[in-house]
């Protein structure tokens, strides 16, 4: 029996079908030679996947570094199989009781590693995962303990684009039954476009019944725009990063006086470096969702180490940048609606009169709209032109509406519900369309989300957001008249578009659906300070499951609903609640000297 | 006999100020054992308080550690906080005198003793407070005529009138550092120790001022040293101060700003003659290892609470900010001034024995007296009056303690 039929017969006693499977298939994805130390080693395409001089302590290397932060009571998934070198030394390094779950992105890869190396010993405390990435992910979503991902990175090229879509399946599958509560503090902007994404956000975050402390900074925007009367421009510009860092530190106050579970900053949010450098020094998780052009919006450079998870709303390069300027997590996360907000609506008789018409625009004045919009002028439809920063519009100043006025949510809400098509130009400052142009801008999901039709321009990424069929999508600026003629001479094709472009909102693209993904994004990277919160390891019941060698809590945790969150505040607060009265035990006395220390906030700012 | 302890987890000052309670309850009950719990860092200073056997720390950074720990489970915090109690090998406490109305100190005393005397003595959850320490509170809030000091107030806490001796401190053998020894222990001088340290930015004296008192008394006292006093803190500010003065001064200045440990620095005070300075610790240690006081009161400072505790010391106190005393609290929250001038040539003359009795503008002296109800201060009054007044609050307080129920924790355990 050879080395390769001796490992079947260990893979058949805990896995047969694999075994079965491994009998059957050839291997050679790896290219098998001999590293200096005389064990076997292996590349890809020239590519190393293990140490060309001592794979067996490179692998161990890797498990040390990765037990650092393991912990008791948590299942280990290994993303990256070679010749699993690394897969025995985390074995050895981890408790005989933790649970490792190793996923085989095609068994061929497998069989290279069992002709070459031997399972004997170690493997029997091993389970395997295979099949198709979505099984697979089913299979630990469905673990009820926390999930902490080890990626081998050098195997994972191997076959990546497995890997890829085993996390995001598993994202999703752990997005839908999630039912633990975070508190997420939320900050916004002074002003500009993400500040009413930040305000879906918190929407979305409470219906998904997470507490959400929303640090609104446009309350300051009266006195932020008034500053715009000093003249002299370094003064103002000086005083306005004054007033911009002052705004940081009360939100680092918010964060003092009430500690989130993590800060989700939205672009422009005004935290300074030094703020977010004092939130990681408190050990305070931060995200930055950047809902803007990362080519045309360059700050992210100067922040980029600032935060601990970015969301972005453009995918590979954007991604790349990120993770090249030195982000520790990049995750594409596209923007949505808010079907609350964005909605059918019936329009009254005098909304009717003045928001209704053939075809609309509504968005700034940027250069390519003034260079297209004229075309759609002098028709046999009629044309209306909303938004602001339309100054100086020529021939388009006849159609603009409300003197260029800037139209608030829930005018636009109604245009488009009074628009027979709605144009939908994505902005972009050179002539035409923009021909890097990737992300979806949000109009795109708020009209889908009022069941409006949308001519969109077209983007890479709005084929994996929406099909052809739920949008007119024109490719360059000279097919625009045409399609606008032609749907406007099809109002059922039209209501059938925009009936399934709204069902693939709600199905897909809604703020809650953004936040369910960034939250199982961030609890698998984090699985111990916002995985477990997430699988509601610090609610009661599951306190009270893990509480066995402490019986003095029993009590006290009974106190509250199964599903509550408890914290050491929560537990203080019921003592607390006891009376005058009350003779405590020695448990309820440490609990309320550890909640006084907790509160103390002397050092933060 | 059942050991007793004695909790006072505030700053040097009010472990200074406790010394008196400490005392008298060493008198009334020389059989009783009595442990002090103190901040960590003023141990050494404990230590040196007779009447005390054990003195033990408290460390508030430990707690607070606890707390903000990543991935610890609710039990395990409870066993964390349950082993550092054990490690500290606190005995088991029938009595805890309680002097702080603080949630962490009265939470503390329950946890370390069945019955607690003092803040919380009706239970860890009962929002009365006993009589001694509403009074304490309500001075704190509103001033008023209040004429007992906190140190005697903390005795009336105790259930304890103030002592019959004012108790000092008497350092221990320290090996100071070499360049101190010879000027610390020459006895032909005579040491004036200056105070530059307070808590708090608002009881700092400027440096200008202090630079005035020291060549004042460099000037006049022919055979005096001034030491600068003061935590590491202090040491810029110390810098600064010599770099002002001219050498002529710096050779009878020692500046030991920074430089000693609590138990060198109690060394030091205890070779002063006088000691000067606003409402600090140091100022209360100096007091206590027997020099004699002169403090300059401004601020929030009030020299009928926290005067330096025994006889025959001078408070300077400011007058400038007299419009924070009576009006209750949302007043208090009004920025007390800055003194814009000091009794420099005053303080002198006190030192001197040659004060004329003519007081700066804007500032009032106030001189120590002692009795059977503790120490006072007046600037000229009667004293029998003050007496009565007095012997009348201190009678219905403890009055009123003495009716008190009785809160005992039956279960307690007492760690190691």
């Amino acid at each position: 029996m050879n080395l390769f039929q001796r490992n079947v017969a260990i893979l058949r006693r805990c896995d047969p079908e694999l075994a079965s499977q491994v009998s059957k298939v050839s291997g050679g994805i790896l290219s098998v030679h001999t590293a200096k130390s005389g064990v076997p080693t292996a590349t890809v395409k020239n590519r190393a996947i293990h140490s060309a001089y001592d794979p067996i302590r490179e692998a161990e290397q890797w498990a040390d570094h990765q037990v650092k932060d393991c912990q008791p009571g948590e299942i280990f998934v290994v993303l990256g199989m070679g010749l699993l070198y690394h897969v025995e030394a985390l074995r050895a390094k981890l408790p005989q009781g933790a649970v490792i779950l190793v996923v085989v992105p095609e068994v061929s890869e497998l069989v290279d590693g069992l002709t070459v190396r031997s399972l004997d010993g170690w493997s029997e405390r091993v389970s395997w995962l295979w099949g198709e990435p979505e099984q697979m992910a089913l299979q630990v979503a469905q673990q009820p303990q926390r999930i902490r991902l080890l990626t081998y990175e050098p195997a994972l090229i191997i076959h990546q684009g497995k890997y890829d879509a085993f996390r995001s399946q598993l994202r999703e599958h752990l997005a839908k039954s999630l039912n633990g509560r975070l508190h997420i503090m939320v900050v916004g902007p002074i002003y500009g476009g993400s500040l009413p994404i930040a305000g879906y956000v918190v929407r979305a975050l409470e219906s998904l019944g997470h507490r959400v402390s929303w640090v609104d900074h446009s309350l300051h925007d009266p006195g932020f725009q008034n500053l715009e009367t000093i003249r002299d421009d370094r003064l103002r510009l000086t005083v306005q990063q004054r007033f911009s860092e002052t705004l940081g530190v009360i939100s680092l106050a918010h964060v003092a006086e009430d500690p989130p579970d993590f800060v989700l900053a939205m672009s422009q949010a005004p935290l300074s470096m030094a703020v977010l450098e004092q939130m990681r020094r408190k050990k305070v998780v931060t995200a930055m969702w950047f809902v803007e052009n990362f080519r045309h919006l360059t700050y992210w450079q100067q922040m980029i180490e600032g935060y601990d998870f970015w969301f972005v709303m453009q995918q590979a390069g954007c991604v790349e940048a990120f993770k090249n300027a030195g982000a520790s997590h990049v995750s594409y996360l596209p923007l949505a609606a808010d079907p609350t907000i964005h909605q059918s609506i019936e329009l009254t008789e005098q909304e009717r009169v003045e928001l209704e018409a053939d075809v609309s625009f509504l968005g700034a004045g940027y250069r390519n709209r003034r260079e297209i919009l004229p075309a759609l002028l002098e028709k046999e439809w009629s044309f209306k032109l909303w938004g602001n920063e339309w100054n100086n519009a020529g021939i388009l100043t006849k159609v603009l509406q409300r003197n260029g006025a800037r139209i608030d949510t829930p005018t636009s809400v109604k245009i488009f519900n009074g628009t027979r098509v709605n144009v939908n130009l994505h902005s972009y400052a050179g002539e035409g369309f923009d021909p890097a142009g990737d992300s979806v801008n949000p109009r795109a999901f708020e009209l889908a989300s009022c069941g409006a039709f949308q001519v969109i321009d077209h983007r890479t990424l709005l084929p994996d957001l929406f099909d052809d069929a739920m949008m007119g999508v024109v490719k360059t600026p000279e097919e625009l008249v045409r399609a606008v003629r032609k749907y406007l001479h099809e109002p059922e094709q039209r209501q059938t578009m925009a009936e399934e472009s709204k069902k693939r909102v709600m199905m897909s693209h809604t703020y809650a659906h953004r936040m369910q993904t960034l939250l199982s994004t961030m609890g698998l990277a984090c699985p111990d300070r916002i995985g477990g919160i997430l699988q509601g390891e610090r609610q009661a019941e599951s306190l009270l499951a893990r509480s066995q060698d402490c019986q003095e809590l029993v009590p006290l945790l009974r106190t509250f609903p199964t599903t509550d969150r408890v914290e050491l505040e929560d537990m203080a607060k019921i003592i607390r609640q006891k009376g005058p009265e009350a003779q405590l035990k020695r448990e309820e006395l440490l609990l309320l000297m550890m909640d006084e220390y907790r509160q103390e906030k002397r050092d933060f700012l | 006999m059942s050991r007793s302890l004695l909790l006072q987890l505030a700053r040097l000052g009010d472990l200074i100020q406790s010394l008196p309670a400490i005392s008298s309850l060493h008198s009334s009950l020389p059989d009783q054992p009595l442990d002090l719990l103190c901040a960590a860092p003023l141990t050494s200073i404990g230590k040196l308080f007779s009447g005390i056997q054990g003195v033990y720390p408290w460390e508030g950074e430990r707690w607070h550690t606890f707390t903000t720990q990543d991935r610890v489970e609710k039990q395990d915090l409870i066993k964390m906080a349950e082993q550092y109690l054990q490690d500290c090998a606190l005995p088991s406490y029938a009595l805890a005198y309680n002097l702080n109305n603080h949630p962490r100190s009265i939470v503390a005393s329950h946890l370390l003793s069945d019955r607690v005397v003092g803040a919380g003595d009706q239970g860890p959850l009962n929002s009365n407070i006993p009589p001694w320490v509403a009074y304490l509170r309500q001075v704190a809030r509103e001033r008023g005529p209040n004429r007992i000091h906190l140190a005697d107030a903390f005795c009336g806490v105790c259930g304890i009138t103030p002592p019959s001796v004012t108790p000092t401190i008497q350092a221990t053998h320290v090996d100071l550092p070499t360049d101190f020894v010879q000027m610390v222990n020459d006895e032909s001088v005579e040491r004036i120790g200056i105070v530059l340290g307070a808590g708090d930015g608002d009881r700092r004296v400027p440096l200008t001022a202090w630079r005035r008192l020291i060549e004042s008394c460099i000037d006049h006292l022919p055979n005096s040293l001034c030491l600068l006093i003061g935590g590491a803190g202090e040491r810029e500010a110390a810098l600064a101060l010599e770099d002002q003065l001219s050498s002529q001064y710096l050779s009878r200045l020692l500046n030991c700003v920074g430089r000693t440990t609590l138990p060198e620095l109690a060394h030091v005070l205890n070779r002063c003659e006088w000691v000067v300075g606003s409402d600090t610790g140091p100022l209360h240690l100096g007091v206590a290892c027997g020099a004699r006081a002169i403090g300059w009161y401004f601020s929030r400072a009030r020299v009928h609470e926290t005067g330096p505790y025994g006889e025959g010391y001078y408070v300077w106190q400011y007058q400038g900010n007299s419009h924070l005393e009576p009006t209750g609290s949302s007043d208090m929250k009004r920025q007390p001034q800055l003194p814009s001038s000091w009794p420099v040539l005053e303080t002198l003359q006190l030192m001197q024995d040659q004060y004329s009795g003519e007081s700066p503008a804007e500032w009032e002296l106030w001189n120590s007296h002692r009795d059977e109800w503790g120490v006072f201060y007046t600037n000229g009054e009667n004293s029998e009056s003050l007496f009565a007044k007095r012997e009348t609050i201190w009678k219905e307080l403890s009055a009123m303690t003495l009716n008190q129920q009785v809160f005992s924790n039956s279960n307690v355990i007492i760690a190691g």
